[in-house]
């Protein structure tokens, strides 16, 4: 008989007992018992005259003692009925497991299991080891809360078998046959099951059609109408480069909500997720669609804690520079409690970190420094910060310098480059000219005889205190659309 | 079990309501150290019924009503099956078998207590004076919720990294790891609205619970990190301030802790006027002998005092307790000395243990008293070189007004300025120009000020063309009598 290792212990304990059953293997065995020492042993013990106990005389001794042998002797057969069975089912799991093991997501695993289940329940034994033979199957069944109630008829089942109706295989096996095989839960227990209109589990999808629009749920959704990983892979794909090609927004943003929706009835939880996430809340981010920016951040937040690889330093930036636009100081300081040191070395982390730390000291030099250098797309977030930002430094400047600045200084120390990319000394002055007409600094202008344009901060106090306060009041926190 | 009815009957007839309290409380008092034990094992389940009504009913020495005994009937009810869980938690653990202990289902069954305690208030059988009753309810509520999520997330720990991840999969439902603590909460909020919504007569209102149990409220939110909620407490508090008896009319401990709670609430939202006066109502007033509590208050009272008053807590305060000097005497000998390199290595230090208590942000701002001292001591060294300047009235010594910017940014490199560098060996001097921007304007997160005397560091104006920084002559540094 071929065992797995794992059996080994429990074969062992088959010496115990070579019974007289009549459909014992070797069916020739009548009445002579051949006992293994152990018990011979004990036995013999319960003779010994050290161990008699007043009040017990030997008649009695012989007969507790058979009843006792004999009682033994029916849990072995018990259980050694159990574990034929047993073993036979296990050959057909195993066979099963290597077919199924190619399908890589769980749930689909899980779906299969179940499947596999219903046909060995047909084979009327299944033992309640065999949830056991893999650990994946078992902790499957953990995870539905399904196995319980097979276990429990097994459970019965067991104690069935035990009560000494039939103590033996063959015995059973007659049974089965004078009624016609049938199993032993009568119950129409697998389609029952399959037909069950509260499935709590995670459902595989069958549409193919890659492309769906959003739609909200109001009940749960028919397999027919969700994607499955390969064609949501196929999906991202595509939106991304529609993205890039098109630039439409209401488009894109539709199809990413539809996937993140499919893969989250899917309880799909890998790279996909966080990459579905992460382009949305890059080109919301793009757009400045701040409400889909959050929902995506908080989900990613939960993905990554998950350890599934994506770029968490980028998003990590990301939510440090959003939390210093919201002036959060709770957000921050659980932000900053969340840091590991290894986020903390991240260059664009390390910027991000800055920018906070700037703008917390109130030194504008650095922070339009570091505007003029965020990583990745901070920039956009950061754009959001500026205009109030300036307004603010506009203040500090008209409160220390006297009695002017040339608008030159201003453009610089603000950050108005014109082009970026490529910065010319003047280039700036006009937008910054602009912004400084926009908040009321118009009457402080001037323009010198030799071409050089002033600004006269010591008279514009008032104008860009009051516009500091006004800006740093209004900041929506939910940054909805 | 006799000691207990005793107690019991006693308070009954005298009013005594935290004596009362004693005989639910899941502590034993220490002159009958093994009560719980005996009003267990006194009993059973079956005669538990018969032997509840002897006592209540028709004990001879108590003169219940037949509401008020059937009340107490459920609470004592409640409270043998919580025994029962307790002694075999307590057995569990100090057989240290602590995983055996199931504080899950203390939790449960002290959960039970509760609900009987509070039917008897919200039926009104329970009078006023009973009410450390619910002080009682609650704060075990609390412990036994702590220790049943400790023990949670022990045995998630334990049962290896494979469940765990299994566990994660609820990251998306926000499924916590502090489901009893929360739970918990939500029951004493219940008790909250009991007090807050009884309509009787102040002199029998169990309004006078309405202290203690929104600072257990407080506790609970702050150790659940959902701090805003408290603000509904205090809001729904200020909103009922009318017909709700003066703070000061409660009794000294639940002054000082709700003072401080508010206090601590008022500086989170960077509040720092309300927040210096919470506080240091809550530090006066705090028993002496406390000396953990002082040091929870002055946690937050250093902080809020550098910034609303620049003052930095002496030595000697900080020498009462061996945190508050680990904590803050690194940075306050940098802030003094003016040395931005120790600062800066001090705030990296702690900083793990300033975000944790929440004044990471707040003691960041140290830095501009730190630069003020620092422009300060430019302004002193200056003096003698310049004396020809002033003409001078008796007494008043001559300094020099005009400092130039290169000579603030050679400041700045000592005291370990990096960041005033321009990446090339030079100084960016505009970016000095901006801390001394800063410092003459009134600190910029300091707006919310209300009560603060002094607003800006330092008097002044940076002329740039010329390249110095003109300070004005008399007090340009307010409040450091320069």
């Amino acid at each position: 008989m071929q065992m797995s290792p794992s059996y080994t212990a429990v074969a062992a304990r088959q010496t115990l007992h070579r019974p007289d059953a009549p459909p014992a293997p070797e069916p020739a065995r009548t009445q002579k018992v051949s006992w293994t020492p152990g018990v011979r042993g004990y036995v013999q013990r319960a003779f010994d005259a050290d161990s008699a106990m007043i009040g017990v005389d030997l008649a009695e001794m012989q007969q507790r003692l058979k009843a006792n042998l004999i009682k033994t002797e029916r849990e072995a057969l018990a259980l050694s009925n159990a574990q034929n069975a047993h073993i036979a089912n296990l050959n057909a799991s195993t066979s099963y497991l290597s077919s199924g093991a190619k399908i890589p997501e769980r749930s689909i695993k899980r779906k299969n299991e179940d499947l596999e289940t219903t046909d060995a329940e047909e084979d009327a034994i299944t033992p309640p080891w065999k949830k056991h033979n893999t650990n994946k199957g078992s902790m499957e069944d953990r995870m539905t809360g399904k196995s319980k109630k097979q276990d429990k008829k097994q459970k019965k089942n067991d104690a069935f078998r035990a009560n000494g109706l039939g103590t033996n295989a063959a015995v059973l096996e007659k049974r089965k046959q004078r009624f016609g095989y049938v199993s032993p839960e009568p119950s129409s227990h697998p389609s029952s099951r399959n037909d069950s209109p509260e499935r709590t589990g995670p459902l595989v999808g069958t549409c193919q059609i890659v492309e769906k629009s959003y739609f909200r749920l109001t009940a749960p959704p028919a397999p027919d109408t969700v994607r499955p990983l390969p064609v949501l892979e196929k999906a991202l794909n595509l939106i991304r480069n529609k993205w890039k090609n098109e630039h439409n927004y209401n488009y894109v943003c539709d199809q990413l909500k539809s996937m993140r929706q499919d893969l989250t009835v899917q309880h799909i939880q890998n790279e996909l997720t966080v990459k579905v996430y992460e382009s949305h809340a890059r080109i919301a981010l793009e757009m400045k669609d701040l409400g889909e920016y959050n929902q995506c951040q908080t989900q990613l937040r939960a993905l990554y804690k998950m350890s599934i690889p994506g770029r968490s330093e980028e998003f990590t930036a990301y939510r440090i520079l959003y939390t210093v636009y919201t002036c959060n100081r709770t957000d921050m300081n659980n932000l900053l409690a969340d840091l590991t040191l290894g986020d903390k070395q991240k260059p664009a982390v390390q910027h991000a970190l800055q920018v906070r730390s700037a703008l917390a000291s109130g030194n504008y030099h650095k922070f339009f420094r570091l505007y003029l250098d965020a990583p990745f797309m901070g920039a956009y977030l950061l754009d959001m910060v500026v205009e109030r930002e300036r307004i603010a430094a506009m203040a500090s400047i008209c409160k220390a310098y006297k009695p002017d600045v040339t608008l030159r200084f201003i453009a610089q120390e603000l950050a108005f480059f014109g082009d970026v990319d490529a910065p010319e000394p003047d280039a700036g002055l006009p937008q910054c000219l602009e912004f400084l007409c926009q908040h009321g600094g118009e009457p402080f202008v001037e323009r010198k005889e030799d071409g050089d344009i002033r600004f006269h901060t010591g008279k514009a106090i008032a104008v860009f205190e009051g516009q500091r306060a006004a800006a740093f009041r209004s900041v929506d926190i939910k940054g909805q659309i | 079990m006799e000691a207990l009815w005793d107690d019991f009957a006693t308070a009954q007839n005298t009013c005594n309501g935290y004596l009362l309290a004693t005989t639910i409380s899941p502590e034993a008092p220490a002159t009958d150290p093994a009560r719980l034990y005996n009003f267990n094992r006194g009993t059973n389940a079956y005669s538990l019924q018969t032997d509840l009504r002897y006592k209540l009913q028709y004990n001879p020495s108590l003169h219940l009503e037949k509401k008020e005994a059937a009340a107490w009937h459920e609470v004592f009810t409640a409270f043998y099956a919580f025994t029962g869980k307790l002694l075999a938690a307590e057995e569990a653990q100090t057989a240290s078998r602590p995983r055996e202990a199931d504080w899950s289902s203390v939790y449960d069954s002290w959960k039970e207590v509760l609900s009987a305690v509070y039917r008897g208030y919200s039926g009104n059988v329970f009078e006023a004076w009973t009410i450390p009753c619910l002080y009682v309810v609650g704060k075990y509520l609390r412990i036994f919720a702590i220790k049943a999520d400790e023990q949670a997330a022990a045995s998630q720990r334990d049962s290896g990294l494979a469940f765990g991840e299994l566990q994660e999969e609820d990251a998306f439902g926000a499924a916590s790891k502090n489901e009893k603590l929360e739970d918990a909460a939500r029951q004493i909020n219940r008790i909250f609205a009991l007090c807050l919504g009884d309509r009787s007569p102040l002199e029998d209102s169990r309004k006078w619970a309405l202290y203690y149990t929104a600072n257990l409220l407080f506790k609970t939110y702050f150790r659940l990190n959902s701090i805003p909620l408290s603000k509904n407490i205090l809001r729904s508090l200020r909103a009922s301030a009318s017909d709700t008896p003066e703070l000061s009319a409660y009794p000294r401990a639940h002054q000082v802790t709700f003072k401080y709670y508010s206090g601590v609430i008022a500086f989170l939202e960077e509040d720092y006027a309300s927040a210096e006066e919470l506080l240091t109502f809550a530090y006066e007033s705090c028993e002496r002998r406390a000396t953990r509590n002082l040091e929870l208050v002055l946690m937050y009272l250093i902080p809020t005092k550098m910034l609303t008053a620049h003052r930095l807590p002496t030595r000697q305060l900080l020498q009462t307790s061996p945190t508050l000097d680990r904590l803050f005497s690194p940075l306050c000998t940098a802030i003094k000395r003016a040395d931005l390199r120790a600062f800066n290595a001090a705030l990296e230090a702690g900083e793990d243990e300033f975000v944790k208590r929440r004044i990471y942000l707040t003691l960041e701002r140290g830095r501009d008293i730190l630069l003020r001292n620092l422009f300060r001591k430019v302004f002193i060294a200056g003096e003698v070189e310049d004396a020809k300047v002033d003409g001078g009235g008796v007494g008043a010594v001559a300094k020099r007004t005009r400092i130039p910017v290169r000579e603030i940014a050679a400041a700045l490199r000592m005291a370990g300025a990096t960041e005033i560098d321009d990446g090339e060996g030079g100084v960016d001097t505009d970016e000095v120009e901006c801390l001394v921007a800063n410092a003459i304007y009134k600190d910029s997160n300091l707006q919310k000020l209300t009560i603060c005397c002094e607003q800006n560091h330092m008097k002044g104006y940076i002329a740039r063309d010329r390249g110095i920084v003109v300070l004005s002559k008399t007090g340009a540094f307010p409040g450091t009598g320069v």
